[in-house]
């Protein structure tokens, strides 16, 4: 289908950027790598009169250490964040879950900053980042803020941004040694697809005992969700089989799934209950040194 | 582009190494601009959402789907297309080992597989395996070429500083390459290096002076009566030319075969499935056209309507055609009653009996080039011109004079090449319809496209089928019979479906030897898109069925899934119980080998749980034995003419080149058949007004008919030159040989003389020196009663594929490690393209298989239109694959050659069900076999037994 009429505008600053989007209002989309809008567009899903691009904002796409914190521009891309050696110095667990999203041709286009932005409940780098106790910095009108991770998706396509926000960075902190995290994807073929269900979770693991767990579920429900009960399980255990066992069966009691064409609910959960057990693993492993 | 100048962006791009300073409209993408500004068409436009990658490019040294990136937005870039890859007209190292490993079927993706390859080997000079596969992951072959796209990547720098031979790849590993000088050998392809570059020339690649763009109107209701159309809005809108609706086309019905004419160019009164095309529109661009036929208001009075053929059968069920409403009762598009020999007696002989049901899916050949047409009606000569993605160009000009009553003499079609088809492009479209109307009304050549989603409401995709099966077998394995009722879901119309219907009967009995066996038919209408012809043409998901069954009964039965069809296996000059003539038949040593080379007495039943292995078999006709319609005119023809100083053959064939590769089987025949080399050939194609008459690239025809034919008119110019040379050398003509471009006394090779020498003196002597050839199935073929011609083919071929899974327990994920085929396709004549073939019809069936169905919604509405929601298989799921040919040699065919692209995927499907049984102990008999299918039957047989397998 042909595109609606837009108007393409390039804004040279993020001030310019954020005027343009509050002048616009509801009547305008930002647009990163475009991956995700103009498909939207094309399919008549979306119908704006103004397209704002924020690729050409150079300063957005820094990728760099701020003391305790890895700093993301949001329009770097998934592949120029996947092959950054910072990342896999203070958290791989991120690049491991890029490299499984799309085809390069879309990952040399699409951001992070978009990922977030779009809020689409399928999406990949929203659950890693939340496992990662990450957070999001907007611009807007009237001036900067941050905002938890977890916090960022209220409903499936829908944020905190107002009009006028825009998402100029993801900040993930430096990850304690003692630490470890993993990305479980699970989908109906290898190559480029979307997620069935994914499990990011995230561990402290000190002396042997679990002090810390995070464990966030994508695609099986409206955001990024966040098995409490499966994480509060395993906080005071040592890893283990039985116990990943049964905290993969608590997340799958809380995920929220639909059934679509890439599963029923109940496989979902089925599916859940299987990666949640095995994430949990693998990062434990990684927090124990076992393993890289 | 945009019309709104004033919203133009102006840009500058560097596109392979030249700066161009451009006005973009806001709307307009980098594709767009490339393909339509730059008239850079090597970049291919397949799906515009970024999932097929056919549209990759290199931007600032990244791959990128252009299609997604709004050219106004890339100011500055640097951009590579497959244009730029070769420089100063040499070839990169790629290029040529794409061409070497014949990493290129249709063609279609290759630019973008090239381009994203060279992002990969610019960072990783040295890939391995799994990074090919990871950087390839977003460019979809629908051709199946992964593996040797996977071998082209890994090799390249072997072809650094080399220059590219004509030689033929090493590949040829039998017994031709003794007895013949290039029938048997891995010539690299015809037309590798236009499509290494990008310069293949495709339907929607067309630029004609004053080209306008149409764009049909679908219907949004799955059943329902036209109330009013409304095209005022349309025709308003700056730039249209024309908008037509029903009332301004031909009022006759059209379709594929003459017995079932059902389809309406525009919907009259009645609409029968969500995407029923109702309206057409022509404007100057294809944006606007676009935007034109979302303006046009159709108001509807929605029916009932019915998506399942099996409530479409029921009494009271809503009448799809009640206007024929006696011919079509209860839905009942065609319905076929078979009983041959004494299916009780023959079960009551049985030792064991077993019967399930099978549900297929409706898959979709899905090529990657979208259907496309362009026509142009010569006002002042009568004529007119079409050029069509078609893989049936003969058939479409004859659509198109009955239509449009002008003599098919009047009418030129052109073929370009085709993007791949494997049965969905082999029939007149309403694009070619609606193009030439248009054409003939404003005096303009107009081209017309599908959008992707536009090629899953036309579909003509696999038809569903609901089976029931039964088989007995005595206690040795001796099959007894075999009884079959299926329901087919043909969709709105019949296009190919009677056919299929016929098919889905026919072929059960080609593979073994089965004394009684009844077949009972039904090929329902219902308010989906129209099921057609897909490789394999309702053949897969009987023998599916068939498969399973042979596998249930030699469990039963206590005998190995081997020796079963070992005891039953069709022998070389047979008559089927339905009165097939199969004459070379290979299969018992397919059967043998398979057993042997992979493995299979140390693996079966032997593996560790979650491992499983599996053999299924099939084949498939070498070509229908009589054409849609009633014709005696031959099937295949073939011309050939020798340039005037003897150096070159040129030959005149009207074959569809869709990826099989008959443009380079066919010079190949004419090569080995005149005594020169390949590439003295030089291949006219495609063109009704150059070559004459061939039906078509469907029922695997091409290799035996139109080889048939071209040998034919070699051995006509071979033995005017032998004449010639007799003369010359002073004796007699039948004592002599032509061979490698030399004419010699076969008994003393050192009396001779150039071959090019004979064919001067023979064009001094007479003018041009031509031959003609001509191909008709032997006549007679087939029983006399209903619907016997169906499956009637001059050879048959026979294949056994056997694989190896891994079954992930928990999850229910099949990854197919391995995949061993070994086909009788009698003579190969080029290996690598058979080799080809096989690869990619494995890699299709698996997802078939394994992740392929077109859902709908209760409405009628597709749910996966495009191919993020429709999946097949990438590169990261293609299996390792070992291909055999087991040579038979068919006294029918040229050189003793019959099909392979076909009859490759038939075995597919059962292989894989029964590995994947014999992992996990699941059996699924509802197509596909997806992970939550064998997670439910996992969970049953727990219960079951109460415990884990």
């Amino acid at each position: 289908m042909a595109f609606c009429d837009f108007k393409l505008h390039k804004p040279e600053s993020v001030t310019e950027a954020c005027r343009l989007g509050r002048e616009f209002g509801r009547t305008c989309a930002y647009m990163s790598g475009g991956t995700e809008l103009l498909v939207d567009l094309r399919s008549g899903r979306k119908k704006v009169a103004h397209v704002i691009a924020l690729g050409g904002l150079k300063e957005l796409r820094e990728i760099r250490r701020d003391g305790d914190t890895l700093h993301i521009g949001a329009q770097a891309t998934l592949s120029e964040i996947a092959e950054a050696p910072l990342v896999h110095e203070v958290f791989p667990a991120l690049a491991e879950a890029i490299v499984t999203m799309a085809g390069v041709q879309i990952r040399n286009l699409a951001t992070m900053g978009g990922n977030f932005s779009c809020g689409v409940p399928c999406s990949d780098t929203p659950p890693i980042t939340c496992a990662a106790g990450g957070s999001i910095v907007v611009a807007g009108p009237d001036g900067e803020r941050e905002v938890a991770a977890r916090d960022f998706v209220l409903a499936p396509r829908t944020t905190v941004l107002n009009p006028g926000d825009i998402v100029t960075a993801i900040r993930i902190p430096v990850q304690p040694t003692t630490s470890g995290a993993s990305f479980q994807r699970f989908t109906m073929r290898r190559g480029s697809a979307l997620a069935v269900a994914s499990v990011s979770a995230w561990l402290n693991v000190e002396q042997g005992v679990i002090t810390a767990a995070r464990v966030v579920m994508g695609a099986v429900g409206p955001i990024p969700l966040f098995a409490e009960n499966c994480a509060a399980s395993v906080v005071g255990q040592a890893p283990g089989d039985s116990v990943f066992a049964d905290a993969g069966a608590l997340a799958a009691a809380e995920a929220q799934p639909i059934s679509d064409l890439r599963g029923s609910e109940q496989y979902r959960r089925d599916v859940v209950a299987v990666l949640a057990r095995r994430a949990l693993a693998c990062a434990a492993a990684r927090a124990e040194g076992r393993t890289s | 582009m945009s019309d709104k100048r004033n919203d133009a962006h102006l840009i500058q791009l560097t596109v392979n190494g030249r700066v161009h300073t451009l006005g973009v409209g806001p709307q307009a993408t980098l594709k767009q601009v490339l393909r339509e500004e730059l008239n850079l068409t090597g970049t291919k436009s397949g799906c515009d959402a970024g999932d097929c990658g056919a549209c990759t490019v290199l931007m600032n040294g990244r791959a990128v789907t252009s299609c997604l990136v709004l050219a106004a937005a890339a100011d500055g870039a640097e951009i590579t297309t497959i244009e730029g890859v070769a420089q100063g007209g040499e070839l990169h190292p790629l290029q040529k080992s794409f061409i070497k490993h014949g990493a290129l079927q249709c063609g279609f993706c290759t630019p973008g597989m090239i381009i994203s390859s060279l992002e990969l080997i610019g960072k990783k000079p040295a890939p391995e395996e799994s990074d090919i596969k990871a950087a390839l992951g977003g460019n979809l072959c629908r051709c199946g070429t992964y593996p040797r796209i996977i071998k082209a990547v890994k090799d390249w720098r072997s072809f650094e500083g080399v220059d590219l031979d004509t030689e033929p790849s090493d590949e040829g590993e039998r017994d031709q390459i003794r007895t013949h000088s290039t029938v048997g050998r891995g010539v690299p392809r015809y037309d590798g290096p236009d499509k290494v570059t990008g310069r293949t020339e495709y339907t929607a690649d067309i630029r004609l002076p004053d080209m306008a763009h149409g764009k049909i109107l679908g219907s949004t209701v799955a059943h329902g009566l036209i109330k009013s159309i409304d095209t005022s809005a349309a025709k308003a809108l700056p730039g249209v030319l024309a908008v037509i609706t029903a009332a301004d086309v031909p009022a006759l019905r059209y379709g594929v075969s003459p017995a079932r004419y059902d389809e309406e160019i525009l919907a009259r009164e009645r609409v029968r499935y969500v995407g029923d095309e109702v309206a057409a529109v022509v404007a100057v661009d294809e944006a606007t056209a676009e935007k034109a036929v979302q303006l046009i208001k159709v108001e509807y009075e929605r029916l009932p309507a019915v998506f399942d053929p099996r409530d479409a059968l029921a009494e009271g069920a809503p009448l799809i055609h009640p206007e024929e409403a006696e011919k079509y009762a209860r839905n009942i598009n065609t319905q076929v009653e078979w009983h041959f020999g004494d299916v009780e007696q023959g079960f009551a002989e049985a030792d064991c009996i077993v019967e399930d049901s099978f549900v297929g899916n409706r898959t979709y050949q899905c090529p990657i080039e979208p259907h496309a047409s362009v026509a142009r009606w010569e006002h002042h000569a009568g004529k007119l011109t079409v050029w069509s993605s078609s893989m049936a160009p003969h058939y479409l000009r004859h659509m198109l004079s009955r239509i449009f009553e002008i003599p098919q003499g009047d009418i030129r079609t052109i073929t370009p090449c085709v993007g791949g088809g494997f049965g969905v492009k082999a029939e007149a479209t309403p694009l070619d319809l609606c193009a030439v109307i248009f054409s003939r009304l404003i005096g303009r050549p107009v081209m017309m496209k599908y959008s992707r989603e536009e090629m899953f409401h036309h579909f003509r995709g696999r038809h569903k089928q609901y089976i029931d099966m039964k088989i007995g077998v005595k206690k040795d394995g001796t099959i007894t019979a075999c009884q079959s009722h299926i329901l087919l879901d043909g969709g709105a119309y019949t296009s190919y479906g009677i056919v299929t219907a016929y098919y889905a009967g026919s072929m059960v009995p080609t593979l073994y030897k089965i004394p009684n066996y009844k077949y009972d038919g039904y090929r329902m209408y219902t308010n989906l898109p129209a099921s057609g012809a897909m490789r394999g043409h309702g053949v897969p998901q009987p023998r599916y069925a068939f498969e399973s069954l042979l596998d249930m009964a030699a469990e039963e039965l206590g005998l190995d899934p081997f020796d079963i069809r070992l005891r039953n296996a069709m022998q070389p000059d047979t008559m089927t119980c339905n009165d097939l003539d199969i004459s070379s038949c290979e299969f018992t040593a397919t059967l043998e080998q398979a057993r042997e080379q992979t493995g299979w007495n140390e693996k079966k039943g032997k593996l560790p749980p979650g491992k499983g292995i599996g053999v299924g078999c099939g084949g498939f006709v070498s070509g229908a034995g009589y054409p849609i319609y009633r014709s005696k005119f031959p099937h295949s023809n073939a011309l050939i003419r020798l340039s005037e100083d003897g150096m070159a053959a040129s030959l005149y064939i009207a074959a569809a080149e869709i990826g099989q590769g008959c443009n380079t089987i066919l010079p190949q025949i004419a090569a080995e058949e005149l005594g020169i080399p390949y590439h003295r050939i030089w291949l006219v194609e495609s063109d009704s007004v150059l070559g004459p008459t061939d039906l078509g690239s469907y029922s695997s025809r091409v290799t035996l008919m139109a080889g048939n034919a071209v040998r034919m008119a070699a051995a006509e110019v071979k033995t005017k030159l032998l004449e010639v040379a007799g003369k010359q050398l002073g004796c007699d003509m039948h004592g002599l040989t032509a061979r490698d471009g030399r004419i010699f006394v076969a008994e003393h090779p050192r009396i001779g003389m150039d071959w090019d020498e004979a064919a001067r003196l023979a064009f001094s002597a007479d003018g041009p020196v031509t031959g003609t050839g001509h191909y008709s199935p032997p006549p007679g073929l087939g029983g006399r009663y209903k619907g016997a011609a169906v499956g009637t083919s001059p050879a048959y071929s026979f294949s056994t594929a056997v694989c190896e899974v891994t079954v992930d327990l928990e999850t229910g994920y099949v990854t197919v490690d391995d995949f061993y085929d070994f086909s009788d396709a009698g003579t190969v004549i080029n290996p690598v393209t058979f080799h080809g073939q096989v690869e990619g019809g494995i890699i299709m069936g698996l997802g078939e298989t394994l992740m392929e169905d077109t859902l709908v919604r209760d409405d009628g509405s597709l749910i996966n239109p495009d191919l993020h929601g429709y999946l097949v298989p990438t590169i990261s799921d293609s299996p390792r694959i070992v291909s055999r040919a087991v040579e038979s040699y068919e006294p029918r065919g040229p050189f003793g050659a019959k099909e392979i692209g076909e009859g490759c995927l038939p075995p597919i499907l059962g292989a894989i069900g029964n590995a994947v049984y014999d992992a996990c102990g699941v059996r699924v008999t509802e197509l596909p076999i997806t992970p939550e299918k064998i997670l439910a039957g996992l969970q049953k047989n727990r219960e079951k037994t109460g415990r884990t397998p």
